[in-house]
């Protein structure tokens, strides 16, 4: 199959996003599309699409639940939630993260000096 | 769990996708028409920040998707379109293989009962048979087998003395006159020592079990009925304990009911359950061995331990009895073996030749399948070039296959719970009675269990091959029409190898067939040593409250045979202790004059009392000296005895046994006793056993009180019964007429030709069905190749080939498939009927003129087979041939 949307990202690192989006306060799919564009200041070359597959794997692992709802534009829309299990995995999966960053940057930082 | 609920709301699942992406891109358009966006380029542009709406979806259900599962629906959804779509080819492989699976499953199931299946007692591998043995008694080389005697004096030193056995039980046959439930009627029974139901761990579904000091008393005075009986002559009465019936002449009461799934295959018969009731002689005398014990090892024993203990235990009874022990020897046959082992080689024969013919099954239904995917290849090809993978089409040919093994299999359980039935109503009754655990053959979950590891293999087996060359060719081929000339190669060869196979099978199968048809054939024209033509027997016993004293009995039976002799179409009555072909009847110790012997190591052979006439009404002839007779043979005349040629040839070795005397040694107070004439042998123990040395003694002189009669008839001998059964209660009304057979029912009965005429049977049809199987294989095979080389054979016709040469084209091609299946079959036999030969009968395992004259039957029809396909080849149209060009 396709892995089109990680052209510019590593595996996992839109799931990251979008839970971490998602945690601080549940959006639907448009809103979480613009949300993510918006907070990374446009860096991140995402097909807004791209995002539905990343949710449907998501809603499978049961790391978010989805309800449909009425927007404040009386759009219905469906609303997207952390669950417990999809906290505790953003954990996770930061803390891998970031160890993985720092010692990306370590390495980086020798080859400058 | 979780899995399948998402298999089943993927729907919705899917709807939701669709209509929340939808709801993006409206609400992204509206947005940007907000920003002054014109809504067409609005829409353009929403589309394009989007993505690959189609695609997205798609990634979005793959999500959900259970790839394998749905990959396998799609194979089985367009497997069953394409077997619908070609009923014939369908119907003609299902039927094969729900012949071949059918068959194999009813073969099992009885497998399964006799051999798999556990026997119903608790820890049933701890249950050990013992048997006493002498090595001078007759066919004491087959002891394991048959002898299964011991006596109650040396069973109760065993109790005392043996610790390898937490409990040894003794029980023996017997037979009733029942009172008290309807018409007296006889029934058989049979008698134990109390603790046996207990040593094999059965409990009775209602009332008690036999308690302490209910044996050995004077009679019996209690029972206990098996759950058939009950239900059948007392109507599953709930209050039946207690209930007083009369057995013979004695009133016994109810104790208890057996339990249904009770059964007792070497007393498989017996309706009633009796303690132990022999009279005190019999009790006491340590030199009559009679009764089957059985053991149950104690926890932690093996039976190898327990045999080195009665080994020690017998010495020590011979050196304390060296007149009844000092040659006595102890066997142990595990109680499983001794149930099952006379019908385990021809079950597993069986099993084998029905294994056969599965895959006889396959091989035919594989080369269905192999000309069927030849003419599938542009599709496959198809497939290939659109994207399929190897493996997947493989496992679209699998599918298929498993498919209709599937239906066949299913097809096939119906074929084998019909077979399975007809199976076990070939079994006469009476041996049927000795194998109860039949009873449980039919479908069980080790039989579905079967049926489904047979189907999965037959699917595999027959697709398996042509998935595999489907997937070969298909990297290098195109898709342009294959040329003739790439028809043949491998896949004929392949077909070739299987048809060749085929044959080999069919051979076996063949060959084996005819040597039982030929054992069978041999048995029933073995000479019984007598005329078994129109003879009735029926036994009577003469209940001692009656008939107490020999003289009693002696009065009857002279009465009783006058009234028979006086029936018009009797043309002579006669009686003896043992009928004969039944292998029934007891033994005696003896010493010839003039022969020393150590004591106790005396010889031992068959003893039958007999009428007078007996051997004249038998028509057994004597060979020399003289028959009973009425005033030199009455019951105060000098004791005589008549021997038979296998006895004077054993004990005298050629020296005329006329005036030699010999003495039974089982009493001080025996005299000798004179021989005065010789008879012919007489198959007593079953037409396929060896001559026995036996003594007869005359009726007057030594009485039993169970006399079987044998009537000689005019014609017709079941006709006789209802005038033999007037006349016994026109002497006493009391006595019951038992077993009335005729000497015919008797022979087909036993057995020695049962044994011999069931495998016939199905192993003849196994081997028929074989031969089918296998002409349609070299049928279909020839036709396939003249049907491709049709061509060729234009050109050849057209440059003058004469028709007898395009015969000998197809005939030779066939007739090279033929020759290599026959060798390979031949030396297969050679092998294999090795397995068989405990079942043979006067035919050997090898026997040439089988070998020969089954190949000679194959190879003539083999050419059948080939000669419609050949005389097509011959009449082909050289015009029409080529203008396929």
């Amino acid at each position: 199959m396709k892995n089109d949307e990680h052209r510019d990202l590593f595996p996992g690192a839109l799931e990251m996003m979008i839970l971490r989006t998602l945690k601080r306060q549940p959006l639907h799919g448009y809103a979480l599309a613009q949300q993510i564009k918006r907070t990374s200041n446009d860096l991140l070359q995402i097909e807004e699409g791209s995002l539905y597959p990343a949710l449907q794997r998501l809603l499978k692992e049961e790391l978010v639940k989805a309800e449909w709802a009425t927007s404040s534009t009386k759009r219905r829309v469906r609303i997207y939630k952390v669950t417990a299990a999809g906290a505790k995995h953003l954990e996770r999966e930061v803390s891998r993260f970031n160890r993985m960053l720092d010692g990306i940057t370590r390495v980086l930082a020798r080859g400058e000096s | 769990m979780n899995r399948l609920k998402q298999l089943f709301s993927r729907r919705r699942l899917y709807g939701d996708l669709s209509e929340e992406i939808q709801g993006h891109l409206e609400e992204k358009v509206e947005e940007l028409v907000g920003n002054g966006m014109s809504r067409k380029d609005a829409e353009s542009a929403a589309r394009r920040e989007f993505g690959n709406v189609t695609l997205t979806k798609e990634e979005g259900r793959d999500v959900w998707r259970w790839s394998f599962l749905e990959n396998l629906l799609n194979d089985i959804r367009y497997g069953l379109r394409i077997l619908f779509a070609n009923p014939g080819f369908s119907i003609i492989a299902m039927l094969t293989i729900a012949l071949g699976i059918g068959a194999n499953t009813a073969i099992f199931s009885v497998v399964y009962a006799a051999l798999i299946r556990p026997l119903p007692y608790s820890q049933p591998e701890r249950l050990i048979t013992l048997t006493e043995l002498r090595p001078q008694q007759a066919g004491a080389a087959d002891v394991n087998k048959q002898t299964w005697d011991n006596s109650y004096p040396d069973y109760l030193d065993w109790t005392h003395q043996c610790k390898s056995f937490q409990a040894l039980a003794g029980f023996s046959g017997d037979g009733f006159v029942l009172f008290g439930a309807g018409e007296p009627e006889p029934i058989l029974g049979a008698q134990a020592t109390v603790n046996f139901f207990s040593t094999l761990g059965v409990k009775p579904f209602l009332g008690r079990d036999f308690a302490a000091g209910e044996d050995i008393a004077a009679g019996p005075r209690v029972a206990l009925l098996s759950y058939g009986s009950w239900i059948r002559r007392f109507g599953g009465d709930p209050n039946i304990l207690g209930r007083s019936i009369q057995l013979d002449d004695k009133s016994v009461s109810i104790i208890g009911v057996l339990p249904r799934a009770f059964e007792f295959a070497p007393r498989g018969n017996a309706e009633i359950w009796v303690p132990l009731h022999i009279e005190k002689d019999v009790l006491t005398r340590r030199s009559l061995r009679w009764m089957p014990v059985i053991g149950r090892l104690a926890e932690g024993t093996t039976q190898r331990q327990a045999q080195a203990e009665m080994n020690s235990i017998t010495a020590s009874l011979a050196a304390a009895y060296p007149q009844e022990n000092g040659s006595i020897q102890v066997f142990m046959v595990p109680l499983r073996e001794r149930i099952v082992g006379q019908v385990q080689p021809l079950l597993l024969i069986l099993f084998g030749a029905v294994g056969f013919v599965l895959l006889i099954a396959c091989a035919n239904v594989m080369n269905l399948f192999l000309v069927r995917t030849a003419g599938r290849r542009r599709e496959f090809h198809i497939r290939a070039a659109l994207g399929a993978g190897r493996g997947r089409l493989i496992s679209q040919v699998l599918a298929e296959s498993l498919m209709l093994a599937a239906a066949g299999g299913v097809l096939g359980l119906i074929l084998a719970e019909w077979g399975t039935s007809l199976l076990i109503a070939a079994i006469p009754d009476t041996l049927l009675a000795f194998t109860p655990f039949l009873r449980d053959a039919h479908t069980n979950l080790a039989v579905l269990a079967f049926l489904s590891i047979a189907v999965i293999f037959t699917g595999i087996a027959f697709g398996l091959a042509p998935a595999l060359q489907i997937s070969r060719g298909q990297e290098s081929e195109t898709l342009k029409e294959e040329t003739r000339a790439s028809a043949g190669g491998v896949r004929t060869r392949l077909r070739g190898v299987l048809v060749v196979a085929e044959i080999a099978f069919s051979l076996v199968l063949l060959i084996g067939s005819g040597l039982m048809v030929k054992s069978l054939t041999a048995v029933l024209n073995r000479d019984p040593g007598f005329d078994a033509k129109n003879l009735l027997t029926f036994s009577v016993n003469l209940p001692p409250t009656t008939y107490p004293k020999d003289p009693d009995a002696i009065r009857f039976d002279k009465e009783f045979t006058e009234r028979l002799s006086a029936l018009p179409g009797v043309a002579g009555v006669a009686s003896n202790s043992v009928v004969p072909l039944t292998g029934n009847g007891a033994s005696i110790r003896f010493v010839v004059e003039g022969q020393p012997v150590e004591k106790g190591h005396e010889n031992e052979c068959n003893i039958r009392d007999v009428s007078n006439n007996y051997f004249s009404v038998m028509k057994i002839p004597l060979r020399s000296g003289r028959l009973f007779d009425d005033s030199a043979d009455s019951t105060t005349a000098p004791q005589h005895v008549i021997v038979n040629e296998a006895w004077a040839k054993e004990y005298l070795h050629g020296q005329d046994p006329i005036g030699k005397r010999i003495k039974f040694t089982y009493s001080p107070k025996e005299n000798y006793r004179e021989i005065v004439g010789v008879v012919g042998n007489t198959a007593d123990a079953g037409l396929d056993s060896p001559d026995e040395p036996s003594l007869f003694l005359p009726f007057a002189q030594d009485t039993n009180s169970f006399i079987n009669y044998v009537v000689r008839t005019g014609s017709n001998p079941p006709s006789a019964v209802g005038e033999a059964r007037a006349a016994l209660h026109a002497i006493d009304p009391q006595l019951v007429m038992i077993q009335p057979f005729t000497m015919d029912q008797i022979i087909a009965q036993s057995p020695s030709v049962f044994l011999r005429r069931y495998p016939s049977y199905l192993i003849g049809s196994f081997a028929a069905l074989a031969l089918i199987l296998a002409m349609i294989g070299l049928y279909g095979l020839v036709s396939y190749s003249v049907s491709q080389r049709t061509r060729e054979l234009g050109i050849r016709i057209a440059l003058g080939a004469q028709q007898k040469d395009v015969m000998r084209l197809v005939l030779g091609e066939g007739a090279r498939l033929t020759i290599l299946g026959l060798v390979f079959g031949l030396l297969a036999a050679l092998g294999i009927t090795q397995l068989m030969r405990s079942l043979l009968f006067g035919v050997s395992a090898l026997d040439p003129l089988t070998f020969a004259s089954v190949s000679v039957v194959l190879a003539l029809v083999a050419v059948v087979a080939c000669c419609i396909p050949a005389r097509r080849a011959m009449h082909t149209d050289p015009a029409a041939a080529l203008r396929y060009e």
